[in-house]
């Protein structure tokens, strides 16, 4: 049932994706109806999916990569439509969706894996995963405002416009964009980082610091914390901060789901099961 | 329906004939007056633009309205128009929906998308109509042609990249600052273009403005017309970092800004961008400043080639464009026609139908004992008979209807049946 809902979003998300484009391709100033119809549809479907595993297992559906995968994509889908109902931007479409299809077809051909251990439950893990979560869905959106951004930066350099030049909003927009989805994310994964560590120092023993997915988001949110700081100040600007924001998303990504098949803690399912 | 079309436009006549052919807009009235009143006119609607001059005309069924449209010429122009003839093209039928919604889209124009034609073409529908010229088919597929040119504008960018170096200018700052408001002009060296382009700026939302120039007093007359702020050139470097754009357009003949002075500019600007349109020759912006962060600069040249762009970029929008107004043709040619087919298919149904009646009427004395389901057969047989006679020529009149010589078999149908005009 959860995954035809999740099979049933992807279908909508892929034929959003398809709509998208021509609006993209012709210059059209908005994406048409029918295109915002099908991803608002599959983003019903796939709260649906979210929704059905939620109730089964009794909690945010996100301790394994499957589902963390899938509520991450669900989280990105939700902040396309806030920022392109705020900014009106057609090419966002094209810029956001096709790796949320990406990462929810990823989670919609793992086998399902129904993860139910006790020790993953209370309160602070709850702000802990949510917290890392938004700040990871704010943080995408600065890289996908850091792209659009170095890409509009090259075509006004170059002074040749190409097919970009008219299809991407204007550097301020990418700009404005950039530094709210920043501070917007900081203040998640500062308080998911420090929540995740009063959780462990309560629930594991060990020397649980040196875990590598836990040193590798405290290396990411450094270079955010730079990112934001030399913002405020005005050092660094444009595309130099550009090109660091889209370095420390891939950096994030692999914090994600890389360094979760060599992390202890955050093995996610099977290898966890042993070694709390 | 009879439409027909004369016209010369900027690619089939050079502009010492359009100028001859002209109708300046004060004396369009009378001369569409005076066209329309002719022998076999119904509607009449003249252009006259610096590009083209076009006269078009809906006639009776029967009128040849071409040597009406000659002679209107001729006389109005008091010319031979012989020695026109090569500069004319004439449309008919579809051909004329067709270029009226060309023309008013602005595919038909010297600047593909440029949209002052579509109002030239709405002041003379306004005019033609003031006049009564305008009541019937060429009425409706102008004000067709208002809303096509909309659709075009729309569904296409056809209209959207500047075509002018003072509009690039500006279109180009909008792709770095966004919205231009609270933005901030600084003009070195007074001068038209610069004029122009600061105007422009101006007008599209920018707050401020400063002057600075090597004579100050021309700097304090052109910060007086701006109601900005003038500023001694000797102060330039001082001042310069408050500006968002600057338009450069001095006579020196060397360098007015170095990388390193704009490196100092920005440093103090917190790297906010900044834009420089170099419109001088020889330069006053070292192309070199171009090469730093968040540092944009333009010369004259480079406009050029963004103009050139979006020229490009406009004929791709214009391919679409054609395709929508082929289909929006295709759907008024119907429309065309099936108004004008209408009126036969009720008054043929109405003639058989009374024929029917009359005869069951004739026959009522006969029919008297019949029971009611027999009374209800018969009434279904003879409607039967009717609708089975009538479905051949309707369906030849709908089918057929657009197509050349369908007034023929509109007229032969009308009179095998009997029915009159």
């Amino acid at each position: 049932m959860q995954s035809t809902f999740l099979w049933l979003a992807l279908l909508l998300y892929a034929l959003g994706i398809i709509l998208a484009f021509p609006s993209v391709l012709r210059r059209r100033p908005v994406l048409s109806p029918a295109t915002l119809g099908a991803l608002g549809l599959g983003l019903l479907a796939h709260a649906g999916a979210l929704g059905i595993e939620a109730s089964a297992i009794h909690r945010l559906p996100v301790f394994d990569v499957r589902s963390a995968l899938s509520f991450f994509s669900f989280l990105a889908t939700v902040a396309f439509f806030f920022v392109y109902l705020r900014y009106r931007i057609a090419a966002l479409g094209i810029f956001m969706l096709p790796l949320v299809f990406v990462l929810t077809l990823i989670s919609a051909l793992h086998p399902e894996q129904n993860f139910n251990n006790p020790a993953f439950r209370g309160g602070w893990l709850l702000v802990h995963i949510s917290s890392i979560f938004l700040g990871y869905t704010a943080f995408f959106l600065t890289f996908v405002a850091a792209l659009m951004y170095l890409i509009q930066e090259r075509e006004l350099k170059s002074k040749k416009p190409h097919a970009f030049y008219y299809r991407l909003p204007s550097l301020e927009v990418c700009d404005n964009l950039y530094s709210r989805s920043l501070v917007f994310g900081l203040p998640f994964l500062t308080v998911g980082i420090l929540t995740g560590f009063i959780w462990a120092s309560r629930r594991w023993t060990g020397p649980w610091e040196f875990d590598p997915k836990i040193l590798a988001s405290l290396l990411t949110w450094l270079i955010y914390l730079v990112l934001f700081s030399t913002r405020l100040s005005g050092t660094w600007r444009g595309r130099r901060a550009a090109y660091i924001a889209v370095f420390a998303f891939a950096a994030m990504m692999v914090t994600f789901l890389g360094i979760s098949f060599l992390s202890g803690q955050h093995g996610y399912l099977p290898k966890f099961g042993s070694n709390p | 329906m009879n439409l027909l079309l004369v016209g010369m436009n900027h690619r089939t006549a050079p502009v010492e004939v359009r100028e001859r052919m002209n109708i300046p807009e004060p004396r369009l009235g009378a001369a569409v007056a005076d066209l329309v009143h002719r022998e076999g006119i119904l509607e009449a609607l003249i252009l006259s633009t610096c590009n083209r001059v076009e006269a078009v005309v809906s006639s009776r069924e029967e009128v040849n309205a071409e040597p009406v449209l000659r002679q209107f010429l001729a006389d109005y122009h008091h010319c031979d128009l012989s020695a026109y003839e090569a500069y004319l093209y004439w449309h008919r039928q579809q051909e004329v929906v067709h270029h009226l919604f060309r023309v008013a889209s602005s595919l038909d124009s010297m600047l593909v998308g440029e949209p002052q034609i579509l109002g030239q073409t709405k002041r003379a529908y306004v005019i033609a109509r003031e006049v009564g010229a305008l009541n019937g088919p060429l009425s409706e597929v102008t004000s067709q042609a208002f809303a096509v040119a909309k659709k075009v504008r729309r569904d296409t960018a056809i209209g959207s990249a500047a075509v002018s170096v003072s509009y690039a200018a500006v279109e180009l700052s909008r792709k770095i600052f966004g919205n231009l408001s609270g933005k901030t002009i600084f003009v070195i060296g007074a001068g038209k273009m610069s004029e122009l382009a600061a105007k422009h700026l101006l007008s599209s939302g920018a707050s401020a403005i400063f002057v600075s120039n090597r004579t100050y007093d021309r700097a304090v007359e052109l910060a007086q017309a701006f109601r900005g702020t003038a500023i001694p050139f000797e102060h330039l470097l001082d001042n310069l970092a408050k500006a968002d754009i600057v338009i450069s357009s001095t006579g020196a003949p060397h360098f007015v800004l170095e990388k390193g002075q704009v490196e100092k500019l920005l440093a103090a600007r917190k790297n906010r961008p900044m834009f420089f349109v170099d419109i001088a020759v020889p330069r006053d912006i070292d192309p070199a400043v171009n090469e730093l962060n968040n540092v944009f600069v333009y010369d004259i040249d480079d406009l050029e080639q963004v103009v050139d762009a979006n020229k490009k970029q406009r004929e791709r929008e214009a391919v679409w464009a054609e395709e929508i107004v082929r289909d929006e043709v295709q759907k008024m040619m119907k429309r065309l026609a099936s108004r004008e087919v209408v009126p036969t298919i009720v008054a043929l149904e109405d003639r058989l139908n009374r024929i029917r009646e009359m005869e069951l009427e004739r026959q009522r004395g006969r029919l008297q004992n019949l029971t009611p389901e027999q009374r209800e057969a018969l009434d279904a047989l003879t409607r039967g008979i009717v609708n089975k006679i009538l479905h051949g020529p309707i369906t030849e009149l709908k089918s057929g209807a657009g197509q050349p010589g369908h007034g023929t078999l509109v007229e032969l149908i009308r009179k095998m049946f009997g029915v009159a005009e």
